[in-house]
């Protein structure tokens, strides 16, 4: 969107609420308004930033090791004449992750397709199977390799947990594929998987942002992606000025807030020391 | 020297060895202290005790909700506080309804109702406890809960209407309870009925989780959201000593100390040949 | 084009918008569609979908029973396993109507789908999740290794986690573990100084000072507290591994953010392609 269009939204989405407000905000919950204010707060800085990366304005970001090895892992593939497993979580499409390994599959695909190797995307649900087919489709078209595209290289396996680990542990075992990754949403069965990956010697990049699976995927894969830098894999591996732009609003959202934990903190000490000031997690607790 | 050399190559053989040797070492360390216990003595921690305390302080006659969220895979760590808690409640007296977010989670409480309702304290059906069952939807199902919990469930596992089960009389949503434990072994589990229950209504939640959630749990535990945790096997473990009867936790926690013991011993000897290893490059 | 792009995308805008911002709304209809509707729509796509996995999955097996392909047997197992769920879950009961109906069935006491599930089902899944006991011993043989200091305080968080979180911790002396503390200083001044006379009266030293301390305090097992494993341990679960799981934990919940945002935005539109 162009700027002077963007601001004419802006302007006219500013003067629908202010209107609304003085009218007495019906049905509007109160006691909600300071995440309110959180939301198009940290909304405008994301925004702020993207439009910034839209401008031509450059941003650094530091090197992921986990995004480098994703282009070496399919040439180490494409070398050895053997498939890449890419397993893209075990829950739905109404989680983010699982839509960021989607996201990451695209990328993931589009080199393949560059490369000339095979992939081999078995997934958990069957909603996950469209949308990645549609991702894959998508990518080798954009690489002028429709012709490689075979829908059957996303299948579906089962919902069940354990089951689908017991799957992709087999498909590990008999076609040996050069390069295993992980990226989306896993549970108990993330260290199952990785230590498969591991005994067959392939190499291993996971993505997660599962708290717990962080662990073990640290400990079986040759790379991980923590947390943030997985939602971040998308800007680093399309290079897109609006997503670099969001990766770099995301850094100063999380500056804001930890000068508002520092503050907090002092504040609660006064407050709860001397009984000067205010009891400032009354105004930060949400219900 | 040349011995020395000898002992330093044994080092590095057992840190190069084929993992399917570690295997079978777990694997008996594991089985023989099931079929020869030890007898180790437990020593429940706070998060445990506050858990228990939490439980037996409520007034005889209770509500407490019981949410089974786990599945045959995680039973040895989950079933056994599943099993622990329904005796504590009984015990006391309580009623206590009980509920799935997991369809696993139905076959479990039955199994649990079975073993602990039917078989040790002849509780009846109706009156002392009610197997709601399973619904669809994750977080859905304990929002409904928390806003009209008979619009939910219309029926009990049973398929009998929930308007002609007596203790259901007065049960309306979420905040009719008085205490809410959740078995639980991923999502969704302990950390929505957080989100969604116990925090925004005030209700007091406790929860049981596998050892690997506890991380993901600890920090509502601390800011008070959560009345303890059971963690893992040794949480039911412990919670088995507090309501002093013995059970599968119990007994599994002399083959978990052992092969913790064992894994450690292999650290151990890993990292000596790591060094060994390490001087010897540099050597050369 | 049209359909493919622009529609999903402004479906994406509106519902997320709406579940979005209907949070701060205190209007019944609004309220509902956002805690419950919202969900169970899509629950209710997922478990029409299922049946596109499910015909996908088939087609697939049977494709390789058909051309015997590699590993066909494990695809008989699979076609076999599908048919039976079915069989149990729709056609076969087992028991008359008198003791489940139809529906109930499934988690009734006698029926063949709960004996699939009791005797097949069940056991298979504890015997995967069992993997992992083994799993997690040869990766921590393999990962645990004193490379750097970060290593070194991996490795010796995880041990005090290990052996203090089960009761063999309990029954280690904090004497004991003094004295270990003892022997591995004085290795570490060893490599340090390299001369034994200056190693031999720093053990030596510490090792009387333990045994000193233990025969005045009377040897309690669990003082000094500071090293008796399971306090450490608790300790370790409470602040470092707290503070290190919440900083995670705000980490993850920003990029779901900025990651939601840019999905309502219309900005990331790599889920339904370039």
């Amino acid at each position: 969107m162009k700027d002077r269009n963007f601001w004419i939204v802006i302007a006219l989405i500013t003067v629908v609420f202010l209107v609304y407000w003085l009218l007495g905000h019906p049905y509007f919950i109160t006691e909600r308004a300071v995440m309110l204010f959180s939301i198009i707060s940290l909304s405008a800085t994301l925004m702020y930033y993207i439009r910034a990366a839209e401008r031509g304005e450059e941003f650094y970001l530091r090197p992921i090791p986990a995004l480098k090895a994703v282009e070496e892992a399919v040439g180490r593939s494409t070398e050895m004449g053997r498939p890449i497993l890419y397993v893209p979580g075990i829950q739905d499409m109404d989680q983010v992750e699982t839509v960021a390994g989607v996201v990451v599959l695209g990328h993931v695909a589009r080199m393949t397709a560059r490369y000339e190797t095979s992939l081999n995307v078995p997934v958990s649900r069957s909603i996950v199977m469209k949308a990645a087919r549609e991702a894959c489709r998508e990518a080798y078209m954009v690489e002028g390799r429709p012709d490689m595209f075979n829908e059957d290289m996303v299948h579906y396996m089962t919902d069940d947990q354990f089951a689908y680990a017991a799957g992709v542990n087999g498909i590990m075992v008999r076609e040996k594929p050069a390069a295993c990754m992980y990226m989306g949403k896993f549970y108990a069965e993330s260290l199952i998987l990785a230590e498969t990956g591991n005994s067959i010697g392939a190499i291993q990049i996971a993505g997660t942002a599962s708290q717990a699976q962080i662990p073990f995927f640290v400990t079986a894969c040759d790379y991980t992606l923590i947390g943030e830098e997985f939602f971040a894999a998308s800007a680093y591996l399309s290079q897109k000025p609006e997503l670099i732009g969001g990766v770099k609003g995301q850094d100063m959202i999380k500056l804001v807030v930890i000068a508002i934990i520092v503050f907090s903190m002092v504040m609660m000490t006064i407050f709860e020391s001397t009984g000067f000031g205010f009891n400032i997690l009354e105004y930060l607790t949400i219900r | 020297m040349s011995r020395l050399n000898k002992i330093e190559d044994i080092f590095l053989k057992i840190g190069s060895v084929d993992r399917r040797w570690i295997f079978i070492i777990i694997a008996i360390v594991v089985i023989v202290p099931i079929l020869v216990p030890i007898g180790l003595p437990i020593r429940a921690t706070d998060t445990s005790k506050k858990v228990y305390d939490a439980i037996e302080a409520l007034p005889k006659g209770s509500n407490v909700l019981l949410s089974i969220e786990y599945s045959p895979s995680t039973k040895p760590e989950n079933h056994p506080m599943t099993i622990s808690i329904m005796r504590h409640l009984f015990r006391n007296n309580q009623k206590v309804y009980i509920t799935c977010l997991w369809p696993d989670g139905q076959f479990m409480a039955q199994d649990a109702l079975k073993q602990v309702a039917e078989g040790e304290f002849n509780k009846i059906y109706g009156e002392d406890y009610v197997l709601l069952g399973y619904r669809p939807g994750g977080e859905a199902v304990v929002k409904g809960i928390v806003s009209n919990i008979r619009k939910l469930f219309s029926v009990d596992a049973r398929q009998t209407k929930v308007d002609d089960i007596p203790m259901m009389d007065g049960i309306t949503n979420f905040k009719d309870f008085d205490f809410l434990f959740s078995a639980s072994a991923g999502y969704p589990g302990t950390i929505e009925w957080v989100q969604y229950a116990a925090d925004p209504t005030g209700v007091p939640m406790s929860s049981g989780v596998t050892s690997i959630q506890v991380n993901e749990v600890m920090p509502y535990v601390q800011s008070g959201q959560m009345v303890g945790v059971l963690a893992g096997m040794p949480g039911a473990a412990e919670y088995e000593s507090l309501i002093n009867q013995k059970g599968s936790a119990t007994s599994g926690m002399d083959a978990q100390s052992v092969a913790h013991l064992v894994i450690v011993l292999f650290i151990v000897l890993g990292n000596i040949s790591f060094f060994i290893e390490r001087k010897r490059s540099k050597k050369y | 084009m049209f359909w493919k792009r622009q529609i999903p995308i402004f479906i994406v805008t509106v519902i997320g918008s709406i579940t979005l911002f209907g949070w701060f709304i205190d209007q019944p209809n609004v309220k509902e569609f956002v805690g419950d509707d919202a969900t169970q729509w899509f629950d209710v796509l997922a478990s029409f979908a299922i049946i596109l996995g499910a015909l996908n999955l088939i087609k697939l097996q049977l494709q390789k029973v058909l051309y015997q392909k590699p590993g066909w047997l494990y695809s008989v197992v699979a076609v076999f396993g599908f048919v039976f769920a079915i069989i149990a879950g729709f056609f076969v009961k087992g028991v008359d109507d008198s003791v489940a109906q139809w529906g109930a069935h499934v988690t009734s006491d006698g029926t063949l789908f709960k004996w699939m599930f009791d005797y097949v089902f069940s056991p298979m899944s504890a015997t995967m999740f069992s993997l992992l006991a083994f799993f997690v011993a040869s990766a921590s043989y393999r990962a645990f290794r004193i490379r750097n200091f970060e290593a070194t305080l991996l490795l010796a968080s995880g041990i005090i986690i290990m052996v203090g979180r089960v009761p063999i911790g309990g029954i280690i002396s904090s004497w004991f573990i003094m004295y270990l503390i003892v022997l591995c200083l004085g290795i570490y001044v060893n490599s340090l100084k390299q001369d034994m006379k200056i190693t031999f009266v720093f053990v030596a030293v510490g090792v009387s000072v333990v045994t000193i301390g233990g025969f005045i305090t009377g040897w309690p097992i669990d003082q000094p507290g500071i090293f008796y494993l399971p306090s450490i341990q608790e300790w370790i679960y409470y602040y470092p591994n707290v503070a290190g799981a919440r900083a995670i934990m705000i980490g993850i919940g920003l990029g779901i953010f900025a990651t939601s945002i840019r999905y309502i935005l219309g900005i990331e539109r790599s889920y339904i392609g370039e």
